[in-house]
């Protein structure tokens, strides 16, 4: 166990806690994240996590809305967060409201684990500031087309891990997904590439196994 | 799995340093080798050199940095050791090259020093990445790279 001297409150007797990780979850506008937060809430509840969400829109609050009705989680376990610019400086460049809305998750929910951050829909050069999470993916779609990898945006090579996600639609959009699969694979250098279908869940289970692993530290 | 949830101190620190000196003559110094980016990270998972798996959780308002020692005891220490930021050294050709290349480099969100005439652009990723991206601005003499040998 951990020796190195922790952080001791004499007052409470309590350990002081890190808080919740938190993981991105950014991409360009309609690749699914939203439904992949829809994806990933059951089975992170399923294997016991104690699981908060936060949701950007640009002036709504319709993704927030959207996961609360989902009757998935407690509504009061998802905060919508309005940034009213573009979505990209609520993640990087001042990520104040987002650090903020985790904070208060924080505090509020003693022993929470795990906070999923969907960023606004935004472009493939949008990334996350690594002060406001420990851990990013990035969604992009079939759909998009099979050259998007190849352009190399900053989200595509740089997130820890890129999902290409409505894999059902390949067929009708006239995708080569096994190339999509392998040029992704090689413009990241080894970051992993996680294939999903977020209308059925396929695919999924490995995007919960990857996040399990980086910040709640199974296995 | 070894936890690591606070920053003991800088190997620097004259205490600190007497003790790691110590154990190092034992053998029981580990390192956890980060880039750059990763010492901004509060949670992750890293492998010491001597194999140990790690589980870093710190305080949101702690930083990671090169010397940050995670954990001391009699027995061993765990030290962070920053891998070198690569920088990419660029000399625009006049004043208007480098409004062009500053405001280029700004909206790419590089970080970058600045150095006299010279921009220095602090790597993240593959320097190829970085030169596809300027190539316009190479290709007509506009920007030249420097040596770090120059
Ligand atoms: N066929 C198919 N449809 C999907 C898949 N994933 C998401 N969709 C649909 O794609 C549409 C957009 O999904 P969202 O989850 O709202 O996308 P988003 O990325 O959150 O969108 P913004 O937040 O507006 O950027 C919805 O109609 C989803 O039902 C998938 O894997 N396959
Ligand atoms: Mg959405």
């Amino acid at each position: 166990m951990n020796t190195a001297n922790p952080e001791f409150n004499p007052a409470t007797g309590d350990q002081r806690s890190p808080g919740a990780a938190r993981v991105g979850i950014g991409g360009p506008v309609g690749s699914g994240k939203t439904r992949m937060v829809e994806q990933l809430i059951p089975r992170f509840l399923a294997r016991g996590t104690n699981l908060a969400v936060i949701t950007n829109d640009l002036v709504t609050k319709e993704d927030a809305e959207r996961v609360r009705r989902s009757g998935l989680i407690d509504p009061a376990r998802v905060l919508a967060v309005e940034t009213g610019a573009c979505p990209h400086t609520a993640i990087r460049e001042d990520p104040t409201m987002n650090i903020q809305a985790a904070d208060e998750l924080d505090a509020k929910y003693e022993g929470l684990e795990l906070i999923l951050i969907e960023s606004g829909g935004d472009n493939l050069a949008s990334t996350f500031s690594l002060d406001l999470v420990d851990y990013w993916m990035f969604v992009i779609d079939v759909a998009g087309g099979d050259d998007i990898p190849r352009k190399r945006g900053l989200g595509i090579l740089t997130s820890d891990l890129l999902v290409i996600n409505k894999a059902d639609l390949a067929p009708y959009v006239n995708v080569d997904l096994e190339r999509m699969i392998r040029e992704a694979v090689a413009v990241r250098e080894g970051r992993p590439v996680l294939v999903t279908n977020c209308a059925t869940g396929e695919g999924v289970d490995a995007v919960v196994d990857t996040l399990a692993r980086a910040v709640l530290f199974d296995r | 799995m070894l936890r690591l949830e606070n920053i003991v101190g800088a190997a620097t620190d004259p205490a600190i340093s007497h003790r790691l000196h110590h154990l190092e003559h034992r053998g029981r110094v580990e390192y956890i080798t980060l880039s750059p980016e990763d010492t901004r990270r509060r949670r992750l998972r890293a492998m010491t050199d001597c194999g140990t798996e790690c589980a870093v959780v710190l305080d949101r308002s702690a930083q990671l940095y090169n010397g940050a020692v995670l954990m001391l005891d009699a027995e061993r220490a765990v030290v962070v050791r920053m891998r070198e930021t690569l920088w990419l050294d660029l000399a625009p050709r006049d004043a208007a090259a480098a409004l062009e290349l500053g405001y280029f480099a700004g909206n790419m969100h590089w970080s970058v020093r600045f150095e006299d005439e010279v921009l220095r652009i602090a790597l993240s990723g593959p320097e190829q990445d970085y030169l596809d991206r300027l190539s316009p601005l190479l290709a007509d003499g506009r920007v030249r790279r420097i040596d770090e040998r120059d």
